[in-house]
């Protein structure tokens, strides 16, 4: 039996997060939705506020840290992916987006995707749909139906049956359902790996 | 093995006193560079090409006619020559021209240029980037190795009996390095014609250089131009240095912070334990650059950057003579004596002729021996 591995990406900035509950409470509950298919998983939790500098000298230098890399590898080497962020001036926070930026554009195709995010009020759920849906779309990502919002009255209630609960269930099915369905992933894409010969370059191929 | 500098040739304020130079200041101290360098006992001077500010370098064989004239035995070369965004009929003739003033010390080093706006400026568009490096480096090497050339492409208009002049210095093209950063595509260019292949190496961590020069040795065997380790393969260095070093890194801290390609990002801690780059003592360069033999192998040109980040000429100066009395020295000797006999030494006009002769001797007495023919072309 293979490891299914998901990545939990939280973009939470507070200590301790929302956002990142609300990962965790996604990744335990498509972990026992994978359990229960008969998969073994392996959980893989980012906190991107731990590599919030390393990610800005990417994008200024143009090259990951080593601690950087191996998020990166473990991110686009997963079987699936669990992505929340808080949501700031209606869509997401400016670290969830400048980590995904530093993702190639091939590096998650076809991975399912299931997404998250915490808000202030109720009145932020849809960027869900208009910020963070498009962007895992544009990365050709599989995004799942159901997008998980939490909103303050989401943790007042309780945990235990309220109707943020029936969500995270319905959406960790979902993804539970895509990774078990699809093959084990290949790890991360090898930048470097030569995908072409020279003869077809100079046919004008271009790999 | 080859030791020299590469500039970018930027126009960069001095971050310590807010002074910058003028274009005039810039391509003198370019200039002067150039000519310290030989002084101090380095061989190869390469300039970089530009065409937008804050960049000054935008006709190299200007320059580097003009410090052929004024040099003895520095070898000239580019980092980069701008192989798609250049009309390679130009190039063939300039570096023609150059090899015949500069009496053969020339090469060049065959670059894309990653800056989109640049393309349109001559016509072309950077989304062809590899296509175009790959078209036009093709015509380039016919220009230059026949003498009538008919030819039809896709990004130029096409040449009909065609003789691009002068011809190569005694017939010899250019040795020609191709320098990349992260593009596969282009070490298995390099490696298909069995050309040299220059990693920028700077700005990257060591794992980048190691894989693309691992590809190019890879495939320079594959297609059949020796084995793996004879490859030809150069390494960019970012070095300064003062005798004690930790004024040299007091001194460079500033200048490292503000520097337009990584400032205000990792701090120079970091980015020297990510990156080739060495703020210390000679003695700390001279250790981290005979590391990099561990990661590519024997290798046959090491070239330094030293004259960025706005940096003085007065203090460029003194890191040359840094590097050609006390780092350079000792680097020669000790990769001299590390190199298995096997590996070449980076290929020069002289030893180019040399094996243009053997080969032509070779092919003659090959025929004679088939035909019994006495008589010579």
């Amino acid at each position: 039996m293979t490891v299914r591995t998901l990545a939990v990406v939280s973009a939470g900035l507070s200590q301790p997060s929302s956002t990142r509950l609300l990962a965790d409470q996604l990744a335990a509950a498509t972990r026992d939705e994978l359990v229960g298919r008969g998969e073994q998983v392996e959980l893989h939790p980012v906190d991107l506020r731990e590599h919030a500098h390393d990610i800005v000298n990417h994008l200024l230098t143009g090259f990951p840290s080593e601690a950087l890399r191996q998020v990166l590898d473990q991110v686009t080497g997963a079987d699936g992916l669990i992505a929340v962020t808080p949501i700031f001036n209606a869509s997401y926070s400016g670290l969830f987006k400048s980590f995904f930026d530093l993702v190639d554009a091939d590096a998650v195709g076809g991975r399912p995707v299931l997404i998250g995010a915490t808000g202030g009020t109720a009145r932020h759920s849809l960027a869900l749909e208009h910020a963070v849906r498009p962007m895992f779309t544009y990365l050709r990502a599989v995004v799942l139906p159901t997008a998980v919002f939490a909103a303050p009255e989401d943790w007042s209630g309780g945990t235990a049956e309220g109707a943020l609960r029936s969500r995270i269930g319905r959406a960790a099915r979902e993804l539970a359902e895509q990774v078990h369905r699809a093959a084990p992933s290949r790890g991360p894409a090898d930048p470097f790996a030569l995908t072409t010969d020279f003869e077809q370059l100079l046919r004008g191929g271009e790999g | 093995m080859q030791f020299g500098i590469f500039t970018v040739g930027d126009v960069t304020v001095d971050p310590t006193n807010g002074r910058e130079p003028t274009e005039a200041e810039r391509i003198k101290a370019m200039v002067a560079i150039a000519l310290k360098a030989e002084e101090v006992g380095l061989d190869v001077f390469a300039t970089g090409e530009h065409h937008n500010p804050p960049f000054v370098p935008s006709s190299p064989t200007t320059m580097l006619g003009y410090i052929a004239a004024r040099t003895e035995r520095l070898l000239l070369s580019t980092a980069t020559t701008l192989i798609t965004t250049n009309d390679p009929v130009k190039i063939a003739e300039d570096y023609a021209m150059l090899q015949h003033l500069a009496d053969g010390r020339v090469d060049l080093m065959m670059g894309r240029g990653n800056t989109g706006p640049v393309y349109p400026w001559f016509g072309q568009d950077i989304r062809n980037g590899i296509p175009l490096a790959i078209e036009n480096y093709d015509l380039l090497r016919r220009l230059w190795r026949e003498d009538v050339v008919d030819w039809k492409g896709r990004f130029r208009t096409p040449l009909q009996s065609f003789t691009s002049t002068p011809r190569p210095l005694d017939g010899v093209p250019p040795f020609v390095w191709h320098g990349s950063i992260r593009s596969p595509e282009i070490a298995e260019l390099a490696a298909y014609y069995g050309d040299g292949f220059f990693a920028n190496h700077i700005f990257w961590p060591a794992e980048h250089t190691q894989r693309m020069v691992g590809l190019y040795r890879q495939r320079f065997a594959h297609y059949g131009h020796g084995s793996a380790d004879q490859a030809i393969v150069g390494l960019g260095g970012q070095v300064f240095m003062r005798r004690n070093s930790q004024d040299a890194v007091r001194e460079f801290r500033p200048y490292f912070d503000n520097a337009p390609v990584y400032g205000h990002g990792p701090s120079l801690e970091e980015f020297t334990s990510q990156t080739p780059l060495t703020v210390g003592s000679p003695q700390q360069v001279i250790d981290k650059t005979l590391g990099f033999r561990d990661y590519v192998g024997d290798y046959q040109r090491q070239l330094f950057l030293v004259d960025h980040a706005g940096l003085p000429l007065k203090t460029v100066l003194e890191q040359l003579d840094l590097l050609g009395e006390e780092v350079v020295p000792v680097l020669r000797k000790e990769f001299e004596s590390l190199r298995p006999a096997h590996v070449p030494a980076a290929p020069t006009h002289a030893s180019l002729r040399a094996a243009a002769e053997q080969a032509n001797a070779a092919e003659q007495s090959g025929a004679d021996a088939v035909t019994g023919a006495e008589d010579r072309r």
